[in-house]
């Protein structure tokens, strides 16, 4: 006989109770609660056929004025009457139980706020100052014409070209020489790795400092008194090509001079976390490949273009993935060494438009749209990073 | 062990790179301890005056305490400029730049004579209030050789004299040392901000914790039905980037009526799927037999959880506790969207502030950035291989 699946009333009563709060708060219509409703009490007056104890179970339809009671209700029920539950039962009500207090989390301010970004999109000019009138895609038309957009794209291209591969290069270099028995590596590591337990905030506090046109140490250093790094918007390959009388302007003028500033102290600040994770990659390389190499009399180069370099790539990968995503993203650094986007808004990323259109000029329909357009992004791009340079990944040691 | 010339070679391009990462925090570090005029030199200053142990023993023995000196009504304390007896040098206490009534600089008897080969300053507090600091200027004329019991804060030149300026004639070792802390620390309320920080990111941590490892022992040691398309869902919330959630969490928080308090700063990101996916990856790599003879035993699921798999997972536990505590204690746009009032501010938003309000006092700001950065940089002292571990963690699949 089957017996009466007390896991979906608790689920069901789960999914109320958020749908009680959502009606509430105006996020979902009244109607959809009473359906909801409705339906816990046809599964609770199926349990009858069970047993008259599941009438207990209506209890839960005070949901409507009380919103756990749709949860914790089936929860008491089952702690009273749980006993005589075969196994597959309970393994059904824990699994249930436990996960739906994180999955209730995930739903309200993870799941639920992706598609409320793009309904939200769909507006025009929502700021809850007054009613605003669907305007369906047409942000999207605007954004994909807005100068201001297509700068910060620009500027996530060239943070990826500039930040990934160096960042990269650097961390495969100290990993590997790390790696080589070398004395004192508990010291080096933490001298690579303390950058990137630091606030960005206070790290930028000093890079600042160090940027500083009249006393700073870098101008100092290279002998460039008075040049103003986080202020200067002329793109560094037209800086660079100027004393030969080669012109370049707009997107071929590459990032400008405090954006490549920004990308050093990135670069500065992640390297320790690269650095890491690439030694417990290199750890993972059984050494007997090595001996064999060494046997065989490879050289050095070899040993690393022929083992390390295949054997290291998943790792690689997953670094390179991250360093994508994370261009994405780029704000805190951007917000604290240039407040205000920097001169004529060269430094804008596409997190700190966003910040900008959303909370500067309350203009939370257009940001969500610049929102919607950077998750595409980045899903194609990883989806396309998967088809293509997965397939150079060897994920067998 | 033999030595290999190669060794040396590592050692070198390890310890060079190792010095450019540590040199923003040495830069830190040093000007946190600089006057303004020191501070503020073209050609930078390697060991400030306050870093030098000589001056420590100088400071002690101005003010009442050796430590932290200050000067109490009726005491008096007398500086010494060891010198010939010539033109008087001229003494006073400056008085607070728009101030209608300054007790230091109106309270203070200033008395200058000569005695044993030195001219002496005697200052004396005539007021009722205790001073933790009183600024002092002396003009000293040029064509005496100058000898100060305390380096100056700053000298410039003013006609015929030498115009010696102290921040803190009665310094103590300790408050001579730290002044710039010690301004920084009055001039916002940080401790507030710390609790502020501390609360936010433990509470992240304990209760984000208890929901991560619920959910993790459900989905890796429960069999119940939908269990797959609840990890379906989990995932698929990993693909969606942060900056999609800013904007619709925002507004559900200004629904909830939650903006500028703890709920905004703390619950959205209590479920975390890295935690449930770490602690699921650990629950997995458990045997089965410790499961099953627990159950033999007559262990429930969650006797099994919170007896067994929780404390075997401790590992797991500490990575997820330090990943979500950085990422709590060290985040900037979050709390910068959801908290408006000061009260509300975290250790980082207060450091934004202040570096917006401190201006040009760099002395200040650094000592600022310093105590923001301090607990991360001690428990990763403490904590190290648990910090390095639980990194690397985050790298594996």
């Amino acid at each position: 006989m089957r017996t009466f699946p007390l896991h979906a009333v608790l689920s069901w009563g789960a999914l109320l109770s958020l749908g009680v709060y959502a009606a509430r708060l105006g996020f979902l219509p009244q109607a959809w609660v009473v359906v909801g409703l409705g339906l816990y009490a046809l599964l609770v007056l199926w349990g009858v056929r069970f047993g008259w104890r599941h009438v207990l179970l209506a209890l839960g339809l005070v949901a409507y004025w009380f919103p756990p009671a749709a949860f914790l209700v089936p929860l008491l029920f089952a702690l009273f009457f749980g006993r005589g539950l075969s196994e597959k039962e309970q393994g059904a009500l824990y699994g249930w139980a436990l996960v739906w207090p994180a999955l209730a989390l995930l739903l309200i301010w993870h799941v639920f706020p992706t598609f409320y970004a793009f309904y939200l999109s769909l507006f025009e000019r929502v700021n809850f100052l007054r009613p605003a009138a669907f305007s369906g895609l047409e942000n999207y038309r605007i954004l994909l014409q807005d100068p201001l957009f297509w700068r910060a794209l620009g500027n996530t291209f060239w943070y990826v070209v500039f930040t990934v591969p160096v960042g990269l290069l650097l961390a495969t270099v100290v990993a590997i020489l790390l790696n080589t028995q070398v004395a004192f590596l508990g010291l080096y590591r933490t001298l690579y790795f303390l950058p990137y337990i630091t606030a960005l905030t206070a790290a930028a506090a000093v890079w600042r400092w160090i940027y500083h046109p009249e006393f700073g140490f870098l101008n100092w250093l290279l002998r460039t008194p008075g040049l103003d790094w986080l202020n200067t918007p002329k793109g560094v390959f037209a800086l660079l090509l100027e004393p030969l009388g080669v012109q370049v302007q707009g997107f071929w003028a590459g990032p400008s001079l405090a954006f490549v500033a920004i990308m050093v102290m990135s670069v500065w600040h992640f390297l320790g976390y690269q650095v890491v994770i690439l030694l417990a990659g290199l750890q993972a390389i059984p050494k007997e490949y090595y001996e064999a190499a060494e046997l065989d009399g490879a050289s050095f180069w070899q040993k690393h273009r022929l083992i390390t370099w295949p054997l290291l790539s998943p790792t690689t990968f997953f670094l390179f993935t991250l360093g994508l995503i994370g261009a994405f993203q780029v704000f805190t650094q951007v917000y604290v060494l240039t407040p205000t986007g920097g001169v004529l808004q060269d430094t804008l990323t596409l997190a700190f438009y966003l910040y900008n259109k959303g909370f500067r000029d309350s203009d939370f329909s257009y940001a969500s749209a610049i929102a919607m357009v950077t998750f595409l992004l980045i899903l194609g791009l990883t989806l396309i990073q998967r088809r293509i340079l997965e397939r150079r990944v060897n994920y067998e040691i | 062990m033999r030595f290999k010339p190669t060794s040396l070679l590592v050692h070198l391009v390890l310890l060079g790179g190792g010095l450019i990462m540590a040199f923003p925090f040495y830069w830190m570090l040093a000007t946190s301890l600089k006057s303004p005029q020191e501070a503020l030199q073209a050609k930078p200053i390697w060991v400030p005056e306050r870093m030098k142990p000589s001056n420590w023993l100088k400071a002690a023995r101005l003010g009442d305490s050796p430590l932290w000196g200050g000067l109490a009504p009726g005491r008096s304390v007398e500086l010494v400029f060891p010198g010939e007896k010539g033109r008087p040098p001229k003494a006073f206490i400056p008085r607070a730049p728009g101030a209608f009534f300054d007790p230091r600089a109106d309270g203070t008897r200033v008395e200058v004579g000569y005695g044993e080969g030195a001219w002496r300053v005697r200052l004396t507090n005539t007021t009722g209030e205790a001073f933790r600091f009183l600024p002092l200027v002396v003009l000293w004329p040029k064509e005496a050789p100058l000898n100060p019991p305390l380096p100056p804060d700053a000298i410039r030149s003013q006609g015929e004299d030498w115009r010696l300026e102290w921040v803190n004639a009665v310094p103590g070792a300790l408050g001579y040392l730290f002044h710039n802390y010690l301004e920084a620390w009055y001039a916002a309320p940080w401790g507030r901000y710390f609790f502020n920080s501390f609360f936010t990111a433990l509470t992240q941590v304990a209760v984000g914790l208890l929901l991560a490892a619920l959910a993790a022992f459900a989905l890796a040691r429960i069999p119940f039905p939908g269990k797959e398309a609840v990890f379906v869902l989990i995932l698929a919330t990993m693909m969606v980037p942060g900056e999609v959630l800013l904007i619709p969490n925002y507004v559900l928080l200004a629904r909830l009526g939650w903006l500028d308090t703890y709920f905004a700063l703390i619950v959205p990101w209590l479920a975390s799927v890295f935690g449930i996916f770490l602690l699921r990856q650990f629950y997995l790599s458990l045997p089965q037999d410790l499961f099953d003879a627990a159950r033999i035993d007559g262990a429930g699921y969650l006797t099994q959880l919170f007896r067994i798999a929780l404390p075997l997972s401790l590992p797991g536990l500490v990575s997820y506790g330090i990943f979500t505590f950085l990422g709590a204690y060290n985040a900037l746009l979050w709390p910068l969207i959801v908290t408006q009032s000061p009260e509300m501010r975290t250790v980082q938003l207060g450091l934004q502030a202040f570096v917006s309000e401190a201006g040009s006092d760099y002395g200040a700001l650094m000592a600022a950035s310093t105590f923001v950065i301090l607990p991360v940089i001690l428990g990763y002292f403490f904590a190290q291989r648990q910090f390095i571990q639980g990194i690397a963690r985050s790298g594996l699949k």
